[in-house]
């Protein structure tokens, strides 16, 4: 996950000297960023009638002024659809990297502060995720849960945890070895306390921008599942329903039920990406210098 | 794609100069506009082996969906199964005419006992299955027993206690309760030899139809080809390819020239293919919606022990099933939605010797309100009506992977809203839907030659009867129309069963289902290709429609 190669990075390498322009630039992009988020959030909401809502006169229309994204078959306007779509995957994706990355941090913390043991029992568990494809174990997770948003996210809080973990992990055995963990250790400070009091302040940098990486991992799986028939149901206008549907109107011309999701999907990712570089060179100064 | 390139392949080419007046041309022209085409080779090289004639050659595109699993055996469900069609490689009992009155074909004469429970059918003496063993009554004895008595068929002949040869070409079958809608199951029922029933029966089937099965690659494609021995008429096609495609795909063979018959849907109806011309057949491909009529928490258990939810609040008052059937404007919903390519339905088969005019309705927005009025719904200020502090809002279940199925429950939805019924369609597996079956509307697909699903769909004891309808009367006159030892003379009984002058399951009485539409099955058809007559297809998009294929030709 540490890349030495980002922009933010290699923008703060320039600016060096200034300090507040070293931290001022990845902050405006940071609160740009969180600004989008919430632009498209209450758009979403605010647009998701007429997302669902059909108009069989104007169906099939390409992109014009009145529909800039232009109609599906059943009439609905594609702006509305993939503001609101978008909206809905943000929102999964938020909270299913939100629960994903809490069961990373909370296995990383047991494996590297509870003993031999329970690192042994997190790295097999670890191995065991990571051995088996994403989407495979999000499909059976999803189905066996009624499918629908529940399914999703259980099954993306189940799955995208083994990359942090491993990183948030390593940071800990790191932190272990210094000496003043050792000391607290002798004086006969708990594991328990040693974690919360020592472990989580030390790895909260790394578990942020590991959170926000996560983002873009769950925005692309939820599309995928949900594109497959396992994920959110038909109704829903989450960008996978719609990419999906799209599929079976490319051959006959309707090129625009694809292209404007599609992009705002690309975008939401590549975004996401951005934010956690800009927020890696907040709270991480010293490791993107390095 | 890859099917053609598959059958292409395996027939030596001879490229025939007839065929290549008719397709070349064609061919040349569609890879101009596709910018050379290569994935389609040389169209024409598929009808040219072994002496042929490409002008007594037919390749038709259909959905992989209409691939039999199974094979081709009339035990399982070839022919007879979910979606009827004529065997083509079995021959069958009887066969319905254009006109859908039942004729003989491998039975000479069949007889029906005063009581309704033994018909006796008299066997021609000059058919012969494809291993030179002659089709005698015992081989129907055979299938029909199998059928009945066997667990892999999916054909309704639980009504057949047992069939006996009396001799060579005499079969008796002994029914335990009248039922003269089995013809209509006998006329799709393939005949199989009981000498070389066996294991891989499906991908090597022997059989005494109009064409034997060359070869069957699976996924990809079947060709049949005239049966040599077959008793009646030598088959005018005597080739027949069927490729199995998605429908862009099938799309795409056709502007390549590659098929001279394609299914297609209203989505690409728009399409200009030079050469070909969009042709729509009638159906009984029927959609319509099933209204619970019981009250909301009750419980219908079938097959034993399987219970499920029954009934639904809104929907049991008969005032709103009503209005929902008077509103609906399937003329309107039709012109949105299949852009024209339908047919209103009133009934689960519409045009049918069988079916009841008292099943139409005009559309009437006005009287809908008026009798949701009356019936104390009441417009709330959401614009959804509500009666005691109950919403007028019910769940609309479909298929989530059918799109025409999904626009059909949001156009609806729509024109219910404007009644200040509020319909919220669910889209969904069939493993969901079916729990909610018995409690919910759910959109179906039905449609077939035949009045069995007239009885199924409205007899209070009909495995089809999702809306739990129970009627003394109704029961009745089904019962009655089924027990009529002539069928034209049930036709009348199954009219009245809809509705009697007092009671039934029409518009003016329990209006039990919602009809919308039949779906008109479109295809691409090659200029020139002459299909003959086409009985109404039913429910199924796929075999029905090569149903006379022996009787097409080339202009």
């Amino acid at each position: 996950m540490p890349r030495a190669d980002l922009p933010a990075a290699e923008g703060s390498l320039h600016v060096l000297p200034a300090d507040t322009r070293r931290f001022c630039a990845p902050r405006a992009r940071l609160l740009a960023f969180c600004a989008a988020i919430a632009v498209v959030m209450v758009s979403g909401a605010v647009l998701y009638d007429s997302a669902i809502s059909t108009d069989f006169a104007a169906a099939y229309l390409a992109p014009c002024w009145e529909h800039p994204f232009g109609t599906d078959w059943m009439g609905r306007d594609m702006l509305a659809r993939t503001v609101s779509g978008l909206a809905v995957s943000l929102a999964v994706a938020l909270v299913a990297a939100a629960a994903t990355s809490v069961v990373a941090l909370l296995l990383a913390l047991v494996a590297a502060l509870g003993g031999s043991w329970a690192d042994a029992a997190v790295a097999w568990l670890t191995d065991l995720v990571l051995g088996i494809p994403h989407i495979i174990l999000l499909i059976l997770i999803s189905y066996a849960l009624g499918r629908g948003a529940a399914g999703v996210l259980v099954g993306l809080a189940l799955t995208h945890w083994p990359a942090l973990s491993r990183v948030l992990r390593a940071e800990l055995v790191e932190l272990r070895s210094r000496p003043y963990m050792a000391c607290s250790r002798a004086l006969g400070v708990s594991r328990l306390s040693l974690a919360l009091r020592h472990g989580l302040p030390a790895i909260l940098p790394q578990y942020l921008v590991g959170l926000v990486l996560l983002l873009p991992h769950a925005v692309l799986h939820e599309a995928s599942i949900t594109f497959l028939g396992f994920g959110l149901s038909p109704e829903q206008p989450a960008i996978g329903v719609i990419l999906s549907e799209a599929m079976g109107y490319l051959s006959s011309g309707s090129w625009w039920l694809a292209v404007f999701p599609g992009l705002a999907l690309l975008a939401a990712v590549l975004a996401f990406e951005r934010a956690a570089a800009s927020l890696r060179a907040l709270v991480l100064p010293a490791e993107v210098r390095r | 794609m890859q099917p053609i390139n598959r059958y292409a392949a395996s027939a030596p080419t001879s490229p025939a100069p007839a065929c290549l007046t008719r397709r070349a041309l064609v061919g040349a022209a569609a890879l101009v506009g596709l910018g050379g085409c290569a994935v389609f080779p040389d169209a024409g090289a598929d009808s040219a082996s072994d002496g042929v004639d490409p002008n007594r050659t037919v390749t038709i595109a259909m959905s992989p969906e209409s691939e039999p699993a199974a094979g081709f055996d009339p035990l399982v469900s070839w022919g007879c199964g979910e979606h009827v069609h004529e065997p083509l490689i079995q021959s069958t009992l009887v066969v319905t005419d254009d006109a859908m009155n039942v004729t003989c074909d491998l039975a000479t004469e069949f007889l029906c006992s005063d009581d309704g429970l033994v018909w006796t059918f008299t066997i021609r003496d000059d058919a012969v299955f494809s291993d030179g063993e002659p089709c005698t009554a015992e081989d129907v004895a055979f299938t029909v027993d199998r059928v009945a008595h066997g667990d892999t068929s999916q054909a309704d002949l639980s009504m057949v206690d047992a069939a006996v040869a009396l001799d060579d070409r005499t079969v008796e079958l002994r029914l335990s309760r009248p039922h003269n809608a089995l013809l209509y199951t006998l006329a799709v029922l393939g005949i199989v030899p009981a000498h070389a029933y066996g294991d891989g029966y499906g991908s090597a089937p022997i059989g005494s139809g109009r064409y034997l099965l060359e070869r069957w690659d699976r996924g990809q494609q079947v060709v049949l080809t005239a049966n040599p021995g077959y008793y009646g008429a030598a088959p005018a096609m005597e080739r027949v390819v069927v490729v199995f495609m998605e429908e862009d795909a099938a799309l795409a063979a056709v502007r390549a020239g590659e098929v001279d018959l394609a299914y297609t849907s209203p989505v690409r109806a728009s399409e200009d293919v030079a050469g070909y011309e969009l042709v729509a057949y009638d159906t009984v491909d029927s959609r319509g919606i099933s209204l619970p009529t019981g009250p909301a928490g009750g419980t219908k258990v079938v097959d034993g022990d399987v219970a499920y939810d029954a009934g639904n609040a809104v929907t049991s008052d008969v005032a709103v099933r009503r209005a929902m059937v008077t509103g609906v404007d399937r003329a309107a919903l039709i012109d949105e939605v299949l852009n024209g390519y339908g047919t209103v339905a009133y009934s689960v088969g519409d045009g049918m010797p069988w079916s009841s005019d008292d099943m139409r309705v005009e559309c009437d927005a006005g009287a809908a309100r008026r009798m949701l009025e009356e019936a104390g719904w009441l417009l709330g200020s959401d614009g959804v009506r509500a009666r005691d502090g109950l919403r007028a809002s019910i769940d609309l279940w479909y298929t989530a992977g059918d799109s025409a199925r999904q626009a059909i429950a949001h156009a609806f939805a729509d024109q219910m809203s404007e009644l200040g019924i509020e319909v919220c369609p669910r889209g969904a597996s069939w493993d969901e839907i079916y729990l909610h079956q018995y409690a919910s509307p759910v959109l179906w697909g039905w449609g077939s030659n035949a009045p069995i699903e007239v009885y199924e769909l409205h007899h209070s004891k009909g495995w089809g009867n999702y809306a739990c309808y129970e009627s003394d009367a109704v029961d009745a006159w089904l019962d009655a129309a089924l027990a009529q030892p002539e069928l034209t003379d049930s036709y009348d009984l199954w009219k009245r069963a809809m509705w009697d002058g007092t009671e039934g399951v029409a518009p003016q009485g329990a209006a039990t289902w919602c009809w919308l539409a039949n779906v008109d099955h479109l295809y691409w058809k090659r200029e020139g290709l002459d299909v003959a007559e086409q009985k109404p297809h039913p429910h199924g998009h796929g075999w029905s429609v090569v149903n006379n294929v022996d009787r097409w030709s080339w202009a």
